[in-house]
């Protein structure tokens, strides 16, 4: 008997009504993922934690929605005693201390850790190909990337393996497979969910977010892991709320704006019309929808590379073979300590990043770099306010394309940086933004649509969002059969 | 000596006095079991982010306050990437573009003539782990790891050994009295590094510069200061020159030796730190922090003197804050404030020392210490009594009469009594006795003397001398 490719409120009520146990959830949850092993979406399974944790909840009262609901999370999100590598060889070994708050929260839900995914290393790439353990594959076509940097946790959702998965999000590693993969992925405004147990990659714009098969159950999974942290100082004070409060009510009178930019010739001509049609469905629904010009929205990714790569350059420093993860044997001195430990414990990207990122914040680049770009970047915020005094939420694709072949661009540094152009502005204002699957391409790859929403409106983006996914009522099942 | 201008600035390191780190909750301590307190924070563990102390900001603006340096409002910490194993994320918190306090100033005092130390900046930072090195081995020590610090860096403005000595001194005074930190040099809770050069005049840029690291002590840093001002008078002169330079003072030889050459311009690639948002700091949290700054030792010292204290006395109070703040307590009391420090630096600091207690471990309350005083004041308890007596007063709680009176050498009032001693002591000295009727006043002092002897010193000395005249009429 299936029970995870129903919705997570029948899967509730049969936990509810005891028909079915935690332990049954669990164990197809690891039946999908040996079945779907190919895909590679696993760094790590947590198996006999979760059947122990599983047969614990027999006893306990199905107290809330999400309870004994498998999950499984971006392997840059820090758990304690379960393997935490970031994808790197690195640290290949590492096992916690800790867990990050995120963890810590849906443990208290009594959600039920399946895996750790798979990643581009440290988050960085948005193939998943940077990863130390290979790359995972779109289960729509097996020779497509997944994209990333949370491809594991894209592909494990698409493919059905369990309905909950946390990514994380520095320049669209979220979205971006998301609409590569057909699921629903949410980055939320910065600093609404705690970073404290994120593996840093930039720390002014990483945020933790849900990754699902679809709208509602997204806002769930948003629900559980909000909140004000003590430990994180970025984190912000806010009422709690239900982010699923406005899904189910009608667009009319929405004003949504489109930047022109968006829907420029640096998109594919299939991904656009699959906008376009999203477009006129909304309209006939009553919302407003005007194409807006917007400044600095080109400057993305430029201003991306020089704070991103600044940032990740000192927070990878820590890698540095002295208190944890992969140290070089027998060094001859303290630079050998530092130089081989970095030069193999790294993977390329990730070397070339830092190294990057070190030049940009080196001497008087500083000030040439990334004081500019941080002056660019409040201007892009203030543009984006300036949008919102007269609309609810902006949209666009997610992604210039669908997802593309396993070998493609391999050797293309400029590549994976310029597949985010598209969702990186939202990073750099601090906005929150969500991928939805709108169509498909002529080979049958999704593509997603972007909606970006004003600082902390993210129920406003379900609604949106749940409206489209009703309306369009795809079927976002690879294969079809399921 | 010299043809030449010596130019020192000052970059001082002192831990905060906190209960807690900087960025974590592990505990503030010194002398713990290595490691003990740490937590994932302070080893700089994949995933984690710094908090912030409230207690450390109180206690730099409190600093800033007492150094006369302008706070800002507005701040940021920034990011200093180095790598170094002491270093545990290999970047240290730091604050470069805004430090909290700036365009400071402290007074002080060399051979009598004064000089206003200017302070370039005073920042806030987060201490280093300690390594130990062991043979081949590094041994790292993380309960220093994220330890308070701030630094306090004068402009270059003083030209001697000597005038960096007083500033240090002065500075250990104000953070010492203000509960910023302990500064104790042998602990490292307060390191200084001395920048010297030399140069011919006023005029001329100044000379290569040699910084001084870590010196373990105030009277060192004078001495390694104007040692190293002779090592470049002796460079110049011979018409050589030299190149920046990091130097430590080596106790053993008296003098600097050169650990390392500077390299161009390091890079420590700053930028804010985007885990800590803006610090706000508001009249209110200033106003909170001025109302707990005691008074200040140079105020003390010119209030002690303006109540009858002499200087020697005044300033020996002011170097024992326990002592300070006690005697503090008795400035509004009308009582005699001159016999009152002369009692606590003599008998009772005495006693202090010998039983290695703080004079608030003992039974003297204000009270009973105000009586003491007045005791000493009448005569109606002698110095010789009050050595006798001084151990019963500084551990019970008893009054000082009562103590007096129990141990049976209170003062003989008594005039019959002391009229006896008195004839018995003329009987015994008639030379003396004619002295004094010829007219040789010294004669009185030697026959008192011989009163006072005659009753064991328990006479008092006021009643015995009115007798003495009247019996010598």
């Amino acid at each position: 008997m299936k029970y995870l490719n129903k919705s997570v409120l029948e899967i509730h009520e049969l936990l509810k009504e005891k028909k079915i146990k935690p332990i049954d959830l669990v164990e197809e949850a690891f039946e999908n993922i040996e079945n779907n092993k190919e895909l590679n979406a696993y760094i790590t399974l947590n198996k006999e934690e979760a059947i122990k944790q599983a047969k614990e909840l027999e006893d306990k009262e199905v107290d809330n929605i999400l309870f004994g609901m498998p999950i499984a999370i971006k392997d840059n999100i820090i758990t304690k005693d379960l393997l935490t590598t970031c994808a790197s060889h690195m640290l290949e070994n590492f096992i916690p201390l800790y867990d990050a708050t995120v963890v810590e929260k849906i443990k208290s839900k009594n959600m039920i850790i399946i895996g750790k995914t798979n990643m581009d290393e440290f988050a960085m790439g948005s193939t998943s190909r940077t990863s130390y353990f290979g790359a995972p594959l779109n289960p729509w076509n097996k020779t497509k990337i997944s994209g990333g940097s949370s491809g594991g946790s894209a592909v494990t959702i698409s493919a059905r393996d369990l309905p909950f998965a946390l990514g994380s999000d520095t320049g669209g590693s979220i979205r971006q497979p998301a609409s590569y993969c057909g699921i629903v992925g949410m980055k939320p405004t910065y600093g609404r969910v705690s970073r404290f147990g994120l593996v840093a990659f930039a720390s002014s714009m990483d945020q933790i977010g849900p990754m699902t098969k679809n709208v509602y159950e997204n806002a769930l999974l948003l629900n559980a892991i909000v909140g004000k942290d003590e430990r994180d100082l970025t984190s912000a004070e806010k009422e709690t709320e239900d982010f699923t409060r406005l899904i189910g009510k009608d667009v009319k009178d929405m004003k949504i704006a489109v930047p022109n930019y968006f829907m420029s010739d640096i998109v594919n001509e299939e991904v656009k019309s699959a906008i376009k049609n999203t477009i006129e469905v909304l309209k006939n629904a009553g919302a407003i929808v005007d194409y807006v010009d917007m400044k600095y929205l080109d400057q993305a990714v430029t201003l991306y590379q020089v704070i991103a790569l600044g940032e990740a350059s000192s927070n990878l420093a820590r890698f540095d073979g002295i208190r944890y993860g992969f140290s070089k044997e027998n060094p001859e001195s303290i630079k050998d300590v530092y130089f081989k430990t970095r030069q193999e414990g790294f993977g390329t990207e990730v070397k070339r990043r830092i190294m990057v990122g070190a030049h940009i914040l080196s001497g008087e680049n500083a000030k040439i770099y990334y004081d500019k770009a941080m002056a660019v970047r409040a201007a892009m915020r203030q543009e984006f306010k300036r949008i919102y005094k007269d609309y609810d939420l902006i949209i666009g694709p997610t992604a210039t394309t669908t997802a593309y072949n396993q070998t493609d661009s391999l050797d293309d540094p400029l590549k994976s940086f310029l597949d985010d152009v598209l969702v990186n502005p939202a990073n750099m204002s601090g906005l929150p933004g969500l991928n939805v699957p709108v169509g498909f391409d002529n080979d049958h790859m999704p593509i997603g649509m972007h909606i970006i929403g004003n600082d902390f409106e993210e129920a406003k983006i379900y609604q949106l969002a749940s409206f489209i996914e009703k309306e369009l009522n795809l079927d976002l099942t690879p294969g079809g059969e399921k | 000596m010299s043809k030449y201008i010596p130019t020192i600035g000052v970059e001082v390191h002192v831990e905060l006095k906190t209960n807690t780190k900087i960025f974590s909750n592990s505990i503030n301590g010194y002398g713990e079991m290595a490691n003990s307190l740490t937590n994932v924070i302070d080893l700089g563990y994949p995933g984690t982010l710094p908090t912030l102390n409230k207690e450390v900001l109180n206690l730099a603006i409190k600093a800033a306050t007492v150094l006369n340096c302008k706070i800002r409002r507005e701040m940021h910490f920034d990011r200093k990437n180095y790598f170094y194993p002491d270093n545990p994320k290999n970047y240290q918190i730091t604050q470069s573009r805004t430090p909290i306090g700036y365009d400071g100033y402290v007074e002080v005092e060399v051979n009598g003539v004064k000089k206003k130390i200017e302070i370039e900046e005073m920042h806030i930072e987060e201490d280093t782990c300690k390594s130990t090195h062991r043979g081949t081995k590094t041994l790292l020590d993380f309960n220093r790891a994220g330890v308070p610090l701030i630094e306090i860096v004068t402009k270059p403005c003083m030209n001697s050994g000597e005038e960096a000595k007083a500033y240090l001194e002065k500075l250990r005074e104000l953070l010492f009295y203000t509960d910023v930190s302990d500064c104790k040099i042998e602990e490292g809770s307060m390191r200084a590094d001395a920048n010297v050069s030399i140069r011919k005049n006023e005029s001329d840029p100044f000379g290569t510069k040699a910084e001084i690291k870590n010196i373990g002590s105030i009277t060192n840093v004078a001495i390694s200061i104007n040692k190293e001002i002779e090592r470049q008078t002796k460079i110049y002169d011979s018409g050589e020159t030299f190149k920046p330079q990091t130097r430590r003072y080596d106790d053993k030889l008296g003098d600097t030796v050169l650990m390392r050459v500077k390299e161009t311009g390091n890079d420590y690639r700053y930028f804010p730190e985007p885990d800590i948002p803006f610090v706000y700091v508001t009249d209110e949290m200033i106003e909170n922090v001025v109302k707990t700054i005691p008074m200040l030792p140079d105020e003390r010292r010119k209030v002690y003197v303006e109540k009858g204290v002499s200087e020697v006395n005044a300033n020996k109070l002011v170097q024992n804050r326990a002592l300070s703040d006690y005697f503090n307590e008795l400035l509004n009391e009308n009582t005699n404030l001159k016999i009152a420090s002369n009692l606590l630096l003599g008998d009772i600091s005495g006693y202090l020392n010998k039983n290695e207690k703080t004079i608030t471990e003992t039974t003297l309350t204000k009270e009973r210490f105000l009586e003491l005083i007045n005791r000493m004041e009448d005569n109606t308890l002698t110095s010789k009594n009050l050595k006798d007596i001084l151990d019963k007063i500084l551990e019970e709680t008893v009054s000082i009469e009562e103590i007096i009176k129990t141990s049976g050498i209170e003062n003989i009032t008594d005039d019959s009594a002391i009229r006896d001693v008195v004839k018995s002591v003329i009987a015994e000295n008639p030379g003396s006795v004619e002295d004094y009727k010829a007219g040789h006043d010294r004669a009185i002092k030697y026959l008192m003397g011989q009163v006072m002897k005659a009753s064991k010193g328990s006479a008092n000395p006021k009643i015995a001398m009115d007798i003495l005249v009247e019996e010598l009429q």
